[in-house]
């Protein structure tokens, strides 16, 4: 029989991982499409969570209204990020430019500027402390099953981030975006040749990864109560790490990545101080970047 | 005796006497702390800004965790000052070599990686390291960071007065820059700019290309170690948030608004992203925005930076003189 404390760490674990994969997501989403790592992408996290309490702060809706409107400022901040940050160093579509490293570095720089200018904006506007929001939100509520305990935030989180894979799996399948999506991260110069607007399906990249980024801040804020500023750092990197692992076009394994990730972590904290606990992480990242270049689950690529 | 010759003299001259001469009066005159510690401020961020300008403009290896290296050889000048006793003649090439050791064991592995995969290697070693820096509380003594409490001493002459501190970082500042800049406008220097513009060409034709990095990443550590004991006896106190990823970022942005390549341009970067928040305080604590729309305009507009590394080089050759001018009677020596 496993201890019961194991399976609660476990179950804190999924959910976080879940957490992580609504990120990584994003990144793989962006980086398939456009080949650049989107660095402000914790900061749509971020967003997502202060547009939230704002809404609570506001006008109280339930729950549900929440998360369409974080939805929503989500979607606006990815089709911004992508106006402002990457759509002016796409002058060139050219095969050589589109994989250029000039360009890619051009614009992990630009997205690098405009998370500090928005982390920043932010903490000017709110102040860098934690927000304070209202308990009855919060989805921190204990549920006992058998010996485990968990809280309702584990259930609500993992049903959320299940509906939204799912539904993120069907769009890419079986509709014309998932499509054309498909298409443009396969072969951008071939994609615009058979006449798909790959500008436009760009933007829509940037919308989609950036709604799951803003509802991961969200469900995470109201899960731990701690909304701040900076608070999109650092699971900006471990999705990052998990998109690594996943082998970077690979979703399925950067959500598998962000799984085994969101467990080892939580399961660490039952050996050492969890102030070391994003040690985890990074190590996982220097290992599979030493060790399996190409991700746990990838195609294999030229170089890395 | 060309024209070029003269001005290349002048010019060091010129910048000698505003750094030793016309910088340290005006200083004096006006008898501000404050003042003192922003033009330290420039100086050591114009040095950490060259070293990372060595790894990322020269060598083109992106480094997005340099402030970790300036913060270990910042903890090791504080805690061998403070905990035993090792003064700044021993604790400044102590912290350099620490810095640069463990930038040697962090570059075995992860130099083999390309692009943007070195980039976030460097990223989660940065953060490994401030971690570090900030959890192990028994020798780091973790967030409440460490004081200095002794001042500088020169072999047994210790400098107390701010003056004497300027003149000291002045002077290291000076020569370091002065050695990473023959080191990067030699062929060696050479060599590590073929390894940005396409390393697996570079390997074909003979050059050891991982050991190159390596040799690269820890040159460039060990000077991000000197700025960081330099920060801790100007300072006198150091705690790890000085060390974090925007500080890392900061640092790149001056590289890359200088203009990545050049040298000169690391210190243009290093000395207008210091200077002008400084000079736009009143307006409020605005710092790391500045740092944001300087680093998204510049890329925006002038992506070859202030002083790119063309112009740079160009006016470097000019500034090494006769080497490069037609001369029959000598032989050519430098760059064809």
């Amino acid at each position: 029989m496993i201890d019961p404390y194991y399976l609660q760490q476990f179950t804190i674990g999924i959910s976080l991982g879940m957490v992580y994969a609504l990120m990584a997501i994003g990144f793989t989403l962006i980086f398939g499409v456009l080949n650049v790592v989107n660095f402000a992408h914790g900061e749509v996290y971020t967003i997502g969570a202060f547009a939230g309490i704002m809404a609570i702060a506001a006008f109280g809706p339930p729950f549900l209204v929440i998360v369409f409107i974080v939805l929503a400022v989500g979607a606006l901040s990815g089709f911004s990020l992508e106006r402002v940050a990457f759509r002016p160093f796409r002058r060139f579509s050219d095969e050589a430019s589109l994989k250029s490293r000039a360009m890619r570095e051009a614009t992990l720089m630009s997205s690098l500027a405009m998370s500090i200018i928005a982390r920043e904006a932010m903490e000017l506007l709110f102040g860098s402390e934690f927000q304070t929001i209202d308990i009855s939100y919060l989805i921190n509520k204990p549920i006992s099953l058998g010996p485990v305990t968990i809280v309702n935030g584990d259930i609500i989180i993992f049903l959320v981030s299940v509906l939204m894979l799912g539904g993120l799996q069907w769009l890419l399948k079986y509709s014309a975006i998932g499509l054309s999506i498909r298409a443009v991260s396969n072969n951008p110069l071939g994609a615009k040749y058979v006449g798909i607007n790959t500008d436009r399906t760009i933007v829509l990249t940037f919308v989609i990864g950036s709604m799951m980024g803003a509802l991961a801040g969200i469900l995470v804020g109201l899960y731990y109560g701690a909304v701040f500023p900076s608070m999109g750092f650092i699971p900006g990197v471990k999705a990052f790490v998990a998109m690594v692992m996943g082998g970077l076009s690979s979703i399925p394994g950067a959500v598998i990545a962000a799984l085994v990730l969101g467990v080892a972590e939580s399961l660490s904290t039952t050996f050492m101080s969890s102030v070391w606990a994003d040690m985890v992480a990074y190590l996982f990242l220097i290992v599979t970047l030493v060790f399996f270049p190409q991700g746990l689950f990838g195609a294999r690529r030229e170089r890395v | 005796m060309s024209k070029d010759l003269i001005t290349s003299a002048v010019l060091k001259i010129a910048i000698l006497a505003v750094l030793f001469a016309a910088l340290p009066a005006l200083l004096a005159y006006l008898g501000q702390g404050y003042l003192y510690q922003v033009v330290m401020l420039a100086l050591i961020f114009s040095l950490l800004a060259v070293s990372l300008q060595l790894v990322t403009g020269i060598a083109g290896l992106l480094h997005l965790g340099h402030a970790a290296f300036y913060g270990v050889g910042a903890y090791i000048a504080a805690l061998a000052g403070a905990d035993y006793g090792i003064g700044f003649t021993l604790g400044l090439p102590l912290a350099g070599l620490g810095a640069a050791a463990i930038a040697f064991v962090v570059a075995l592995p992860t130099m083999r990686l390309v692009s943007i995969y070195f980039a976030v290697a460097t990223l989660g070693i940065g953060q490994m390291i401030f971690l570090v820096l900030q959890n192990w509380v028994e020798v780091t003594k973790g967030p409440n960071g460490v004081m200095l409490f002794t001042g500088i001493d020169l072999f047994g002459y210790t400098v107390d007065s701010e003056l004497g501190t300027y003149f000291v970082v002045a002077t290291i500042v000076c020569a370091s820059i002065w050695v990473i800049h023959r080191l990067s406008h030699s062929y060696y220097g050479n060599a590590l700019r073929s390894l940005r513009e396409d390393d697996q060409c570079a390997d074909a034709m003979g050059i050891d290309t991982v050991r190159l990095k390596i040799e690269a990443f820890m040159i460039s550590s060990f000077f991000a170690g000197i700025a960081g004991a330099l920060w801790a006896y100007t300072t006198g106190y150091i705690s790890p948030m000085d060390f974090d990823f925007s500080e890392s970022i900061l640092i790149l942005a001056m590289v890359v608004v200088g203009g990545l390549g050049s040298i000169p341009g690391a210190v243009i970067g290093a000395l207008l992203l210091i200077l002008l928040p400084e000079a736009l305080r009143g307006v409020g604590d605005i710092r790391n925005i500045i740092v944001g729309f300087v680093l998204f305009f510049s890329i925006l507009f002038l992506p070859k930076g202030l002083f790119g590394e063309v112009p740079a080089l160009n006016f470097i050759r000019r500034q090494f003189g006769s080497a490069w001018q037609d001369n029959p009677d000598k032989q050519k020596v430098g760059w064809k």
